[in-house]
């Protein structure tokens, strides 16, 4: 009977070490986050790109101490198999059961929406830089955060870029995914075109699941624009180019939403994705730097020398993302754990916060989206995406009228 | 009519060739066992992975890569019933479901884990190159695989009903039990079928990845679709396929031109719907029902 007693005794002793005394001393030093991404699905490829841009940030920080060159960084990733309501439970998840200090946001529109709602709910501030539907900031949060330019405005410099060229084009057609990112940029893609006086002549969006896109885009073909603007992500970008020289199709010039971006455009069509324009909010020869990483080029460089590859634009924005909340931490002086007063105050710091980082000036304001960044448009010259608009800081000048597929 | 209406037709006709290819091996496998393989669209996944894999790693041509797709998942359909599905040939339907939905969850997370989720296609100095009439454009590997997906339709069809291993393949699934009393080794039987199921589907995987992308979560809406190119046809009746296939190729198409994409998606379930509310035997009428 002694016995079993002093076994009881030397098992709540032991409990009470490993809980009471060895946890706090480890965990103080340490900031816990927590991401729910896709890393499956349909946006797989690109929510990867996003958990590459995080761990780039957490190993940055961290070989500089932590944040606040003291407090080390962890962050928690989960698959949300591109689903958002999967993706909404796992910030429940980690807000509940692992009990995070604070989040980083996911990818794709859909996902984001229910994830943030997820966040808003628990008062954790969701910086995201891999969604920008408009809808994201018509929902009143307060939690909510951006740094990617709202969709229907980050189409811009796809549109921009056709007003630039000679000779001018007259027309254009759209076509787009029926998902919210891409028919908002379809959205955008026909706003500016009307402002910019080309003509719409065809404007049509198709379900995400379509298997032939030949006769979606012989419809666009038939009405002989000058140029063919496309709402997309990776694959349907893809897709349409495929289809595009199946049925030989050629406009002047075909810009995409995004997609072309993504190093597994260029890697998989080759040749064939050579003149396509795309949207971008930044390239690494802007003259944009700031905390953490320096100058855009610098990012640019250290993110090569890291994953072999260079990083698209919404790593950057995701990278930046995780800066401007890391500032605000700083600026406010938290410490591991956040409590959730600090959390609000928190929200309330990334208000007003208005920062230069190597992405370009940060400045949610009210809404919690992003100040508008100048519309950028980037070209596939022979294999390499080429910063071709605005002109003071093209690298190149852009190719314009692309030559048919014949004549490749 | 207008020469969009005729391209429109083409397309059709040509995505139907495609969808009859990789229907086929669903049908004889559902004729056959009675097991409708939720994994089917997997297969053509692995399919289309062999030939990406040939081509990036090894330089070969798509077209040559398609012995070996053909060859390599024979050998897997065969371990595959040999090891899993004969277990349930012959219990309740739902039993083949949970196998074969769990065959799929392995099969493509397995893929995912070895080949990421990257949208990968094969880019070779024909692809998209185009046989051009009067305006009308034919995509020259669609009609090569058009073509290989009638020669297969009718080669199955032959081998099924003037060879011995097809009278035995038909036997066995008339009857079971006479089949085996009569001295025919059905395990065999059943092991060479689903061998030959997923050897066409892997070729129909080869033929894809040469002008569309494919990644490992691909599967899923591919076993939808030859589900329905099935009960449009028949289940179980292989020319069926073509048929179905056609069915859906056109419709898809030309309800794209003429109406919304949207509409060309919508229609197909609608049709599928159709089918199995007023005739579940299949347009021609010769499918299995039970």
């Amino acid at each position: 009977m002694k016995f079993r007693r002093a076994g009881i005794f030397l098992l709540t002793l032991a409990l009470a070490l490993t809980l009471g005394l060895a946890a706090p001393a480890a965990a103080a030093q340490e900031f816990t986050f927590g991401c729910a991404v896709p890393l499956t699905g349909l946006f797989g490829k690109d929510g990867q790109l996003v958990r590459d841009a995080y761990t780039f940030w957490m190993e940055t920080i961290n070989a500089k101490g932590g944040i606040a060159g003291k407090y080390r960084v962890r962050i928690i990733f989960y698959d949300d198999q591109s689903d958002p309501q999967t993706s909404a439970k796992l910030v429940e998840r980690l807000v509940t059961q692992d009990k995070v200090d604070l989040l980083l946001g996911g990818f794709g529109s859909s996902q984001v929406m229910a994830a943030s709602a997820a966040a808003e709910r628990h008062k954790f501030p969701y910086l995201s830089g891999g969604a920008s539907s408009n809808k994201l900031y018509d929902r009143g949060f307060k939690y909510y955060f951006g740094t990617l330019g709202k969709a229907t405005e980050e189409v811009r410099g796809c549109v921009d870029v056709f007003t630039a060229v000679k000779p001018k084009p007259k027309t254009v057609a759209i076509v787009g995914a029926n998902i919210p990112f891409t028919a908002e940029s379809c959205k955008g893609f026909k706003e500016y075109a009307e402002k910019s006086g080309l003509k719409v002549v065809h404007f049509e969006l198709f379900p995400i699941s379509l298997k032939d896109y030949n006769t979606m885009l012989l419809k666009a073909k038939a009405k002989r624009p000058d140029v063919l603007l496309v709402g997309s992500h990776l694959a349907v970008a893809m897709r349409v180019v495929k289809a595009m020289k199946e049925i030989d199709f050629n406009p002047k010039g075909v810009a995409f939403s995004y997609g072309p971006t993504v190093p597994t455009f260029v890697q998989e069509l080759k040749a064939d994705a050579d003149y396509v324009f795309a949207a971008s909010e930044w390239t690494p020869n802007l003259p944009y730097s700031g905390p953490v990483f320096g100058s855009a080029r610098q990012f640019n460089q250290a993110y090569r020398q890291r994953f072999n590859r260079f990083p698209d634009y919404v790593e950057a924005a995701s990278a930046a993302a995780a800066v401007v909340q890391q500032v605000a931490i700083e600026q406010l002086g938290l410490k591991p754990r956040v409590s959730p007063a600090d959390r609000v105050r928190l929200m309330e710091k990334l208000h007003q916060i208005d920062l230069m980082t190597f992405y370009g000036s940060v400045h949610f304001g009210k809404s919690g989206a992003n100040r508008a960044h100048p519309p950028v448009a980037v070209q596939v010259q022979k294999g390499q995406l080429v910063n071709v608009y605005p002109a003071k800081w093209a690298e190149k000048p852009p190719i314009y009228p692309m030559p048919a597929w014949n004549k490749r | 009519m207008s020469a969009l209406v005729i391209q429109s037709l083409i397309n059709g006709v040509l995505m139907g060739g495609i969808y009859a290819l990789y229907s086929a091996g669903f049908s004889l496998i559902f004729g056959v066992m009675g097991v409708v393989n939720i994994a089917h669209g997997d297969l053509l996944m692995l399919g289309a992975f062999l030939t990406y894999w040939m081509f990036v790693g090894l330089g070969l041509d798509p077209f040559l890569t398609l012995p070996f797709s053909l060859l390599g998942l024979f050998v897997l359909g065969y371990l595959m019933q040999r090891l899993a599905i004969h277990r349930v040939v012959g219990a309740p339907p739902i039993m083949s479901y949970i196998l074969t939905f769990g065959t799929h969850l392995m099969i493509s997370n397995l893929a995912l884990v070895a080949w990421t989720a990257d949208p990968r296609t094969v880019t070779t100095a024909y692809s998209g190159a185009h046989l051009a009439i009067a305006g009308l454009t034919v995509p020259w590997v669609k009609l090569i695989t058009f073509l290989i997906s009638l020669a297969v339709v009718g080669a199955l069809y032959l081998l099924l009903h003037h060879s011995q291993m097809g009278r035995a393949i038909q036997a066995t699934s008339q009857d079971r039990e006479m089949a085996r009393l009569s001295g025919i080794k059905v395990d065999r039987v059943y092991a060479l079928t689903f061998g030959l199921g997923a050897a066409i589907t892997g070729l129909a995987g080869s033929l894809v990845v040469a002008f569309r992308d494919v990644d490992p979560g691909m599967g899923l809406p591919y076993t939808i679709i030859a589900f329905c190119v099935v009960v449009l046809g028949g289940m179980g009746y292989i020319p069926g396929a073509l048929v179905g296939g056609l069915i859906l190729g056109v419709t898809g198409s030309v309800c794209t031109l003429l109406f919304t994409p949207g509409w060309s998606v919508a229609i197909t379930f609608f049709l599928l719907y159709l089918m199995l509310l007023l005739r579940p035997a299949g347009i021609m009428g010769k499918g299995i029902v039970e």
